[in-house]
């Protein structure tokens, strides 16, 4: 990885020269909130944002795309050309990183890849940017808190100077256009080392951590406690909706309102939505939402590790905030920290 | 539909109610001849006078079911029809009418004294919803109707589809506008407990949501009242809220 | 901000140049290709054997599948359904499915004529372990509608007899009515080659087979067991008993096959909707070995 220091003073400028060819996306404040949308000057972004409602999800598998386009009496696709608007995700934290990462694992790594996906992902640059840790973050349990890969540049906020990470040539390039750029002194890599302990330390105690989670996931598969949540669980789906890792999706037929044209859609999709694994007949395999809500943290802490080797969850946290019933990754640890503290 | 060639024939009854989603399928007049175009129109009491035909293959109803009379006009479009929709919220949970359904008869009393005129209803009964009175085939939910939704419904109805209605609540679709939560503002929502589908659309006009496409059959109704406890709303204004589009006996407060 | 640019995705246009049929199927996996529905038999009241044709000469010359696997069917407007194969690969140039109607998308199917389009995609999945298979005894348990991915493997089977060892098919019913195949079944009761068992729950006076559930047969039943093969399809609730049987006649567990019926979606590993514990029905499965499904939380 190469490495250069820009002062933040220069930071408008690489902003700048981004918007000469792309739209960029960033953090702004929304309403008591924080989301990310396109912004048209650099004064709109907040670096120091904690997290936001929703993830960078949408702009690489949006919550409604147009797969092709059909016409009914000749049953035949007429029309599947993807337009897509070059852009750029400023100001990504690890985790959403990671979870983007996660992503390409599914859509691009895999036996069939998703040429939607593909499509969006080529056409966007991705700025990720140092973080604290707010109260609800737990990336650090899931081995989330720092990306190696998937992204374009990578700041790190020293104190007035950036340290930057420069991930692909084409953000190189715009970068050293922009940007007056100078090599990293021993004394920028000490404060980068004291910021990253200091990061380290800043994580909440009160999440445990645990070892060993996928095995713990499948030892407890039957234990009461997927009743209670299941009992809590309010099937409204929001957990889904700001993972950043959720990805799954419905395929539907959208007729025209003349019945003759329609267009296919991938709608995106939850598993804790009650009818999720209903089979033609009538038999639902996940019928209650104890079986949804297990299969759900399932995926996240051990069937994905299965496939991959990491976890899906990238402890982001904001399900956390988003389940009015408190269910979230970070009760199924402390489930699990109980259940080890009853066998001590 | 029933496998012949004809085009489909069509009727529109209006009950009680207000007619705004009959309204609001003219509204969408880019499209109308489009979707007109796929039916025979044979009756719609709100653009013509003309009587109710004897055949007919689907039957579209507004309103809920207030009067005897009005009991054997949809029991008549069960018959007849292959596929009954109804549309809004009135046919589909009483609605609006159904705020009287609970003390109808002291309702009635206040407005009209012991007389009730036969011009306010003959037979005049606690109002309810059509699927408490014949089967139903397809709902088109909200207050007042998605014109779009009707399209859809209508296409669905016409052609089959494998579309399934999610039975999830309102949160997830919220959070896709990027919403924060009423909760947090001390603010009752119904969007916790209520049928997803329609987009979320008043959050995300900043109003919270009053429970019009009806409480979702997955409703965790308990659950919802232990977040409006919590979040300093109280249980009881929960309860009062549902009743105004969910007096069905499922919108069970006591649960 | 810079004017609305957008990209064009060379990938997914379709092209009059490409003549790899693979290519172009995988250029957009998403696209059903037009198959014209080329004969339809009635197989019980509410079952149909379809078959069909691949439009496009380059998408039918590239298709190739093999036992156990399934295909996506489009009808536009109305959606798309996952339908194992029921037809040999051996029988090349065609593709045959047998189809209940059981919702509005196959209700829609029934009502189609030959001669009609829909969109086929695929194939898709896992299959049995066809070639692993030769060489020895063959044990199939079906009930109900799995006999419609079972036929492939049994007709297969049969187009290359004489390289399996005894094979032996046992196929329960509710009644004699819901029988599929009965015809070709018929003609093999007679078949020294094929040990036909077929059974029923609820049987009528024109009934002269067994009477029962498909793990009657078991009792009376000799299996080699270090050299067979056992494989499974049927409604959820069979599973279990008939591995079960199967385990107690001492087939190895990596030797019992079994496929599952889950809603796949996208038919690619992706959509989540036939996920079974950690594993994907349409990719990882829908045939798993006994072994591996004891594995999977939530298969049986």
């Amino acid at each position: 990885m190469l490495y250069r220091v820009m002062d933040a003073s220069e930071l408008p400028r690489l902003i700048d020269a981004f918007m000469e060819k792309y739209e960029v996306v960033a953090p702004v404040k929304s309403g008591r909130s924080f989301a990310f949308e396109p912004v048209s000057s650099f004064d709109e972004i907040v670096l120091d944002y904690p997290t936001t409602l929703t993830s960078l999800k949408k702009y690489i598998l949006p919550p409604r795309e147009t797969l092709f386009e059909f016409n009914v009496e000749d049953a035949d696709v007429t029309d599947y050309t993807l337009r897509i608007r070059p852009r750029v995700l400023f100001g990504a934290h690890a985790c959403d990183i990671n979870a983007l990462n996660n992503l390409d694992l599914v859509f691009e790594d895999a036996r069939y890849p998703d040429p939607y996906y593909e499509a969006h992902r080529a056409a966007t640059m991705v700025v990720g940017i140092n973080c604290s840790p707010a109260g609800s973050c737990f990336c650090h349990l899931l081995d989330a808190d720092e990306v190696r890969s998937g992204y374009d540049l990578f700041l790190q906020d020293l104190g007035g100077r950036y340290l930057v990470s420069i991930g692909s040539v084409e953000a190189a390039n715009i970068l050293e256009a922009a940007c007056d750029l100078r090599e990293a002194t021993d004394e920028d890599r000490r404060e980068f080392r004291r910021l990253t302990r200091e990061r380290q330390e800043a994580f909440s105690n009160d999440i445990p951590d645990i070892q060993e989670i996928p095995m713990l996931m499948d030892a407890f598969h039957k234990d009461a406690f997927w009743a209670e949540l299941g009992e809590r669980c309010l099937s409204c789906t929001a957990c889904s909706a700001v993972c950043p890792t959720c990805y799954c999706f419905d395929i539907a037929d959208v007729l025209d309102p003349d019945g003759k044209t329609g267009r296919r859609e991938r709608i995106l999709d939850a598993c804790t939505s009650p009818q999720f694994a209903l089979v033609t007949g009538g038999h639902n395999f996940r019928e209650t939402a104890r079986d949804r809500v297990r299969h759900r943290m399932y995926h996240k802490l051990n069937g994905f590790n299965s496939k991959h080797g990491r976890y899906l969850c990238v402890g982001c946290g904001r399900c956390v905030r988003a389940c009015k019933a408190d269910i979230s990754p970070i009760e199924v640890l402390r489930f699990f920290e109980r259940k080890g503290a009853e066998d001590a | 539909m029933s496998g012949t060639d004809e085009t489909p024939k069509v009727v529109f009854v209006g009950l009680a109610s207000c007619f705004g989603c009959q309204i609001n399928i003219t509204n969408v007049e880019k499209h109308l001849m489009d979707v007109l175009g796929q039916v025979d129109m044979r009756y719609w009491q709100l653009t013509s006078s003309d009587p109710m035909p004897d055949s007919f293959d689907v039957a579209v109803i507004e309103g809920a079911v207030t009067t005897e009379e009005a009991k054997r006009t949809v029991r008549a479009l069960r018959e007849g029809a292959d596929a009954v929709i109804t549309i809004g919220a009135c046919a589909a949970t009483s609605g609006i009418p159904g705020m009287s359904t609970e003390d109808h008869a002291a309702d009635l009393a206040a407005v009209y004294g012991e007389q009730v005129p036969d011009a306010a209803g003959a037979g005049a009964i606690a109002p309810c919803a059509v699927k408490d009175v014949i089967e139903v085939d397809f709902e088109v939910p909200c207050c007042p109707i998605d014109p779009y939704d009707f399209v859809e419904v209508l296409q669905h109805a016409l052609y089959g589809s494998n579309i399934y209605r999610r039975s999830s609540t309102l949160c997830g679709e919220c959070k896709n506008n990027e919403r924060g939560c009423f909760y947090g503002r001390e603010t009752l929502c119904l969007g916790l407990v209520t049928r997803s589908g329609c987009g979320a659309r008043c959050p995300n006009l900043g109003r919270p949501c009053n429970g019009c496409a009806g409480l979702s059959p997955d409703a965790n109704v308990p659950q919802a009242r232990r977040v409006a406890e919590r979040a300093g709303v109280g249980a009881e204004a929960l309860g009062r809220a549902l009743r105004m589009f969910n007096q069905r006996p499922c919108a069970d407060e006591e649960a | 901000m810079p004017d609305a640019q957008t990209v064009h995705v060379a990938g997914l246009a379709d092209s009059a140049q490409v003549q790899a049929g693979n290519a172009l199927m995988m250029a957009n996996p998403y696209r059903p290709w037009p198959a014209r529905i080329t004969s339809i038999t009635r197989l019980t009241a509410t079952e149909k054997l379809f078959e069909f044709r691949l439009v496009d000469e380059r998408i039918r010359e590239a298709f190739h599948h093999e036992p156990g696997q399934f295909v996506e069917v489009s009808i536009f407007g109305v959606g798309e359904a996952p339908i194992s194969i029921s037809g040999s690969p051996t029988k090349s140039g065609f593709i045959e499915l047998c189809v209940r109607r059981a919702g509005e998308f196959t209700q829609r199917l029934h009502e189609m004529q030959c001669g009609d389009i829909v969109g086929i995609r695929g194939p898709y999945g896992r299959p049995f372990p066809y070639e692993d298979m030769k060489g020895h005894d063959i044990l199939l348990v079906a009930g109900g509608l799995g006999i419609a991915p079972l036929r492939s493997l049994i007709n297969n089977i049969h187009d290359e007899r004489s390289e399996f060892g005894n094979v032996t098919i046992i196929y329960g019913s509710r009644n004699p009515s819901e029988v599929m195949f009965r015809d070709q079944f018929e003609m093999w009761r007679h078949r020294k080659d094929f040990n036909l068992i077929l059974t029923v729950d609820e049987p009528d006076d024109t009934w002269d087979g067994e009477v029962g559930l498909v793990t009657a047969p078991f009792a009376g039943l000799e299996v080699d067991a270090g050299n067979t093969y056992g494989a499974v399809c049927g409604p959820p609730v069979m599973y279990r008993f008939v591995v079960e049987e199967m385990r107690k006649k001492g087939i190895s567990y990596d030797h019992i096959y079994m496929s599952f019926e889950r809603h796949m979606k996208c038919g690619m590993g992706k959509c989540g909707h036939c996920q079974i514990g950690h594993q994907y029905c349409c990719i990882d499965g829908p045939v798993f070995n006994y072994w591996e499904a004891k594995n999977i939380q939530g298969s049986m």
